[in-house]
């Protein structure tokens, strides 16, 4: 089993240090990915998603920043590695893919160049091989035209089309794990659908997992083998993307889904909205983090914590004192 | 699309070659004068003893205080020798300091605050606060007394005390430009893609910080020389007779009502070179402020 599995995290926490105290964003996170599979980390904005998808490849900030936990890839353990070491994985291992790509491109460098850069460096390639392996990956990620779009400045491409070299900047070193940190976010409705298909796409030709960091389902569940639901830095259920669409059991995975529009509602109905904030990470309750806005609590959600149990269908758990019902069939999308 | 491919060309050419790279704000006109007349300048302070002038040291003392003439183009001061020469000799010495101290604040300064702003953590905490410091105790003060107690003057010691007080000032302006450059996400793209801290500092801000570190240079030749002047002014820079932008208005000081020629032209001349610097680095920095295409 976990000679399968590209990661393995276990018990990963981070924890900021604040002048209001320490701020724990993620919180003894566990889960595991497969070779070629692509995982979906939901949750809500201050959910611990981007800080957990950075921590996991070792990019936490490095000051004021406590990791605990172990986050093994591909077998080298990325917890408590130093930066030279960390830097032998970056590129080759695992890639990243940012949300806006109006600022994770180099406004004065070629896009060309800043393909180019990594495969000198890291693989040692002489300059016309790299550029010659630049055009090559920007026609894999679709760019027209590659050979002129090689000297383009970011400047002049468009949004979706940024997102496009970014991809290729991630896929220079053709890394085994691509970390998609809302990718689709910064960009137009129109373009979204364009860049998830690519990145299925590239996951299937070039056999790299993918971890897929969103708060939005209908990106997720189409393109995702499992998801991992987050809240307040926790996961709070796991599954399979059938699973956890399906047959959650969490009231929070549940006020989610429901939060989604959907075709099948009527003109004008009013969207379902999960009342009140994300709690504040610096106190939180002793009991349940989604206690104060979920309409199932009981005191002892208030008091005690539930830790995440399986639930009847394989690898599908849930943190949660009144689940719901096994056959809470949802009529969702 | 294709329509605006074909210029393939670094910051620095399309300054040089007046290419107006996207949007931004177009140099203008104005700009390329102000760059001709500071290049005119140095031109002059460059090849001062090579241009047919009068010896700026050689006094006439049968003319002295003139009034502009045809060969005396700014007339003579009161010891008789051409003001013009001596404008153009003056600029060796106003320039020389102003890029000489400025190139040392840089050279020390810029490193430091790039570091710093990319490090973060204690060391940036300890340069900071010490670079406050610094700041806080007043510079031309300091440069006074340093100078009045390091004698002899020369050119080189006025050079290195003002570079040496510049620094604090380069430190804060290239720290902050790298802090808000150093959380960009294609600073993190680099780190992901295995790019080493030399080669982020070099390639990722270096080229981003560029364009305010050159507008800061400029401005703070500007703000050099008109210290250099104030220096001057209080005879602690050069050694008469050099002629220097600074001394020159000092020395006219005493007779101003009998030749106020003596006190206008070095004036004109450091007016006109600070106003082309001080319009040289805010065009730069507005040309090259918005690096984003509004699509």
């Amino acid at each position: 089993m976990s000679d399968d599995n590209l990661l393995v995290v276990k018990d990963l926490t981070t924890t900021f240090k604040t002048s209001g105290g320490d701020l724990t964003a993620v919180n003894h996170v566990s889960f595991d990915l497969a070779r070629n599979e692509t995982l979906g980390i939901v949750g809500e904005s201050g959910s611990g998603k981007t800080v957990l998808s950075r921590t996991i490849m070792g990019l936490q900030p490095r000051i004021n920043t406590t990791v605990s936990g172990s986050s093994i890839l591909d077998g080298f353990q990325v917890v408590g590695a130093s930066e030279d070491d960390k830097r032998s994985i970056w590129g080759t291992e695992v890639a990243m893919v940012f949300q806006d790509p109006m600022t994770s491109l180099n406004p004065v460098m070629k896009i060309g160049k800043q393909i180019d850069e990594a495969l000198r460096v890291r693989l040692g390639m002489n300059r016309q091989d790299a550029k010659a392996r630049a055009i090559e990956l920007l026609e894999l990620v679709g760019i027209p035209s590659p050979v002129q779009r090689y000297s383009a400045y970011p400047g002049q491409l468009s949004g979706g089309m940024r997102q496009r070299v970014v991809i290729a900047i991630a896929l220079a070193c053709s890394p085994k794990l691509l970390m998609a940190d809302e990718p689709t976010t910064g960009l137009d409705v129109t373009i979204q659908a364009q860049i998830l298909n690519l990145l299925d796409e590239l996951k299937e030709r070039l056999k790299m997992s993918v971890i897929l960091v969103t708060h939005d389902l209908g990106v997720v569940a189409t393109r995702t083998s499992r998801i991992v639901v987050m809240y307040a830095g926790r996961v709070v259920e796991t599954g399979t993307t059938r699973d956890v669409f399906y047959h959650h059991r969490m009231p929070y995975t549940r006020a989610l889904l429901e939060s989604s529009p959907k075709v099948s509602n009527k003109s004008h109905t009013r969207l379902v909205t999960i009342p009140g904030r994300p709690p504040n990470l610096l106190n939180l309750s002793p009991g349940c983090s989604f206690a104060p806005r979920c309409k199932y609590a009981t005191d002892r959600c208030h008091s005690e914590r539930p830790e995440l149990q399986p639930s009847i269908e394989a690898g599908h758990s849930f943190a949660c004192w009144n689940p719901l019902p096994v056959n809470a069939e949802a009529t969702l999308p | 699309m294709s329509s605006y491919s074909p210029e393939n060309l670094s910051l620095a050419e399309s300054v040089l070659m007046g290419v107006k790279e996207e949007p931004g704000e177009p140099l203008g006109l104005f700009f390329w004068i102000c760059v001709g007349w500071v290049g005119l300048n140095i031109f002059g302070a460059i090849f001062a003893n090579v241009l047919p002038l009068q010896n700026p040291l050689y006094g006439n003392f049968n003319l002295i205080n003139a009034a502009p003439s045809l060969h005396h183009l700014f007339g003579t001061d009161d010891l008789g020798r051409d003001i013009f020469a001596r404008v153009v000799y003056g600029a060796r010495v106003s320039i020389t300091v102003g890029l000489g101290s400025i190139l040392i604040g840089y050279g020390i300064g810029a490193p430091l605050g790039m570091l710093a702003a990319y490090r973060r953590g204690r060391f940036d905490a300890i340069l900071t606060g010490f670079m406050y410091l610094l700041l806080a105790f007043p510079a031309i003060i300091a440069t006074i007394a340093i100078l009045s107690f390091w004698s002899p003057r020369s050119l080189f010691k006025i050079i290195v005390v003002i570079g040496i007080a510049s620094i604090p000032l380069v430190y804060r302006v290239i720290r902050t430009a790298t802090l808000s450059v150093a959380t960009k996400d294609y600073v993190i793209a680099a780190k992901v893609q295995g790019a080493t801290d030399r080669r982020i500092l070099m390639k990722e801000l270096l080229p981003n910080i560029a364009p305010i570190a050159l507008s800061f240079f400029l401005i703070g030749v500007a703000t050099i020389i008109i210290l250099e002047g104030a220096l001057a002014f209080l005879g602690l820079s050069v050694n008469p007779p050099t002629p220097s932008w600074g001394n020159m208005i000092n020395e006219a000081r005493g007779v101003l009502s009998q030749n106020p020629w003596l006190a206008l032209f070095p004036s004109l001349a450091l007016c006109f070179f600070l106003i082309a610097l001080n319009f040289i680095g805010d065009r730069i920095r507005a040309h090259f402020d918005v690096t984003e295409v509004k699509l």
